[in-house]
């Protein structure tokens, strides 16, 4: 009669030993697949949330930072008054120094026909201090606004401007749409 | 002596750390401890009233009970509120008299003398019966428009679109009839220049329509088949005039004509004369610390500015002193 062949505990031992390296291989092979088929997270900023604080100017760790103002142009009512662009209380509508709100001028004005003047963010000089996003939003439309430059930002783990934050306005987005355009998307969260 | 030693070292290491301890807390950007911003945007130089300005008193303040105010209205002894998606009559001593849902999200109101209702609602205009009934509703607008203030004068029904820089004319059917912009073929009067969503137009005690030009920070008086008759432009981030580029936001008239304005930026409101001087001062800014939007205001029959604070979800009652 034939004996039945049983496994010693070694064997048993063994062979889970086996099955449990190559479960644990796959499983970190499958994990390895997965974050490089992902979506990269980067950081960006909510324009809807933001408060002007100037601290993505001071707190990035870059020096200028990667936070710089954008325009958007189809907001935009390309005033000869602009708030964005001229400092309270300006003497004159004019380009001179004094009357200039940015404090490195960053914020080129030409003239289109009158009264109409088009504003471009010179991205070299803006340092992202908010000061014309302020004013943009405090007597204009809100076009002027901040958002996180990709080609700049070096992503870190922890945001130094996010940690500063103090609207909360700085978040992860998936890096396939890294940037909250205004126009794109409204304060409530919803598609325009 | 020698036995002394290992506590001097953790007396002056407690020290240290505690002086570390003080001195990093001291310097912490922790919220409540940062500095102030260098780059703040400040307009507070501006904010500041002469006392002697301030000829208006806050009477009272009335809570509403809704989540989003979006305009108000006032004729004969009744206040017309729209909020949210209703419409809200509130009688002289602030009890409600009708409340009805209307059929989307309100921007603007006007109450003809027979309890007709206008209700702007973005795209097109809306006629009520004094029950807050539906009885007419115009052809939706073609392209980007919202209607931002509505005013009726004669047969007329005039109603700012914002996004198109015009005024639309309708009659009493809500047929639209006429529209113009604001040309008067004057090379330093342009156009309506409306960088925002803040275009108003009101009639005044003497049946004369006045639309603003925020771009140009201009109240213009227009005939009623749109010429340019006058116009008084002020610029000016003081009291004298209308900063930034979308003033005056809102405005009405007091019984003897006076213009009733509201701002945005420096939130105020203030009575011109028909000359285009600043009189008084309403409310000034400290009265709306911490707000975003410029007060709608209506004047009640006592001579009353009523204020719907947007910000604060709540009607303000300035008396003059």
């Amino acid at each position: 009669m034939e004996r039945k062949k049983t496994k010693s505990r070694r064997e048993f031992i063994n062979s889970s030993m086996r099955f449990g390296m190559v479960l644990a291989l796959g499983g970190i092979g499958g994990l390895a697949l997965r974050s490089s088929t992902k979506d990269q997270w980067v950081w960006q900023i909510d324009p809807f949330k933001c408060s002007w604080c100037g601290r993505c100017a001071t707190n990035c760790v870059l020096n200028p930072s990667a936070v710089k103002c954008v325009h958007a142009y189809e907001l935009c009512g390309y005033c000869d008054l602009c708030g964005g662009y001229l400092i309270p209380g300006h003497s004159d509508r004019s380009t001179a120094a004094e009357n200039q709100l940015c404090p490195t001028a960053a914020i080129e004005r030409k003239f289109i026909e009158e009264p109409y003047y088009e504003y471009k963010i010179n991205e070299d000089l803006c340092i992202g201090c908010a000061k014309c996003a302020e004013g943009c939003s405090a007597f204009g439309n809100g076009s002027l606004y901040l958002q996180i430059m990709h080609h700049l930002c070096v992503n870190c783990n922890e945001c130094a401007i996010a940690r500063a934050c103090p609207s909360d306005a700085i978040k992860r987005v998936k890096g396939s749409e890294p940037y909250l355009m205004k126009g794109d998307f409204t304060a409530d969260g919803g598609e325009t | 002596m020698k036995r002394k030693w290992p506590v001097i070292l953790i007396v002056l290491l407690s020290a240290a750390v505690i002086i570390t301890v003080i001195v990093t807390e001291h310097t912490s950007t922790l919220p409540g401890r940062r500095p102030p911003n260098p780059f703040a945007y400040d307009v507070d130089e501006f904010r500041s009233v002469d006392p002697g300005m301030i000829r208006w008193k806050e009477a009272r303040q009335v809570e509403l009970d809704t989540h989003t105010p979006r305009a108000i209205a006032y004729t004969d002894g009744k206040i017309y509120l729209a909020a949210d998606n209703e419409l809200q009559m509130i009688g002289s001593d602030w009890s409600r008299m009708m409340r009805r849902i209307l059929p989307g999200a309100p921007t603007c109101l006007a109450v003809a003398q027979d309890g007709r209702i206008i209700a702007g609602m973005g795209n097109h205009l809306v006629l009520l019966n004094s029950d807050g009934e539906t009885i007419a509703e115009s052809e939706t607008l073609a392209g980007e428009s919202n209607i931002t203030s509505v005013a009726i004068l004669g047969d007329n029904i005039y109603a700012a679109d914002a996004p198109g820089r015009r005024v639309l004319v309708f009659n009493r059917e809500l047929e639209l009839i006429d529209e113009f912009r604001g040309d008067s073929g004057v090379s330093e009067i342009h156009g309506f220049i409306v960088p925002d969503a803040h275009f108003s137009l009101a009639v005044n005690p003497e049946n004369e329509l006045w639309i603003t030009n925020p771009g140009i920070h201009a109240l213009q008086n227009y005939t009623p088949s749109g010429r340019l008759r006058s116009y008084i432009q002020r610029t000016s981030f003081t009291l004298e005039g209308f900063s930034g580029c979308c003033n005056p936001v809102h405005f009405t008239f007091l019984p003897d004509g006076r213009f009733v304005t509201s701002e945005k930026g420096i939130i105020r409101i203030k009575v011109m004369r028909e000359s285009g001087e600043t009189e008084s001062v309403v409310a000034p800014s400290e009265l709306f610390a911490g707000g975003t939007r410029a007060p709608a205001v209506v004047v009640d029959n006592d001579g009353n500015v009523l204020a719907l604070d947007f910000d604060r979800n709540m009607i303000r009652i300035f008396e003059p002193i």
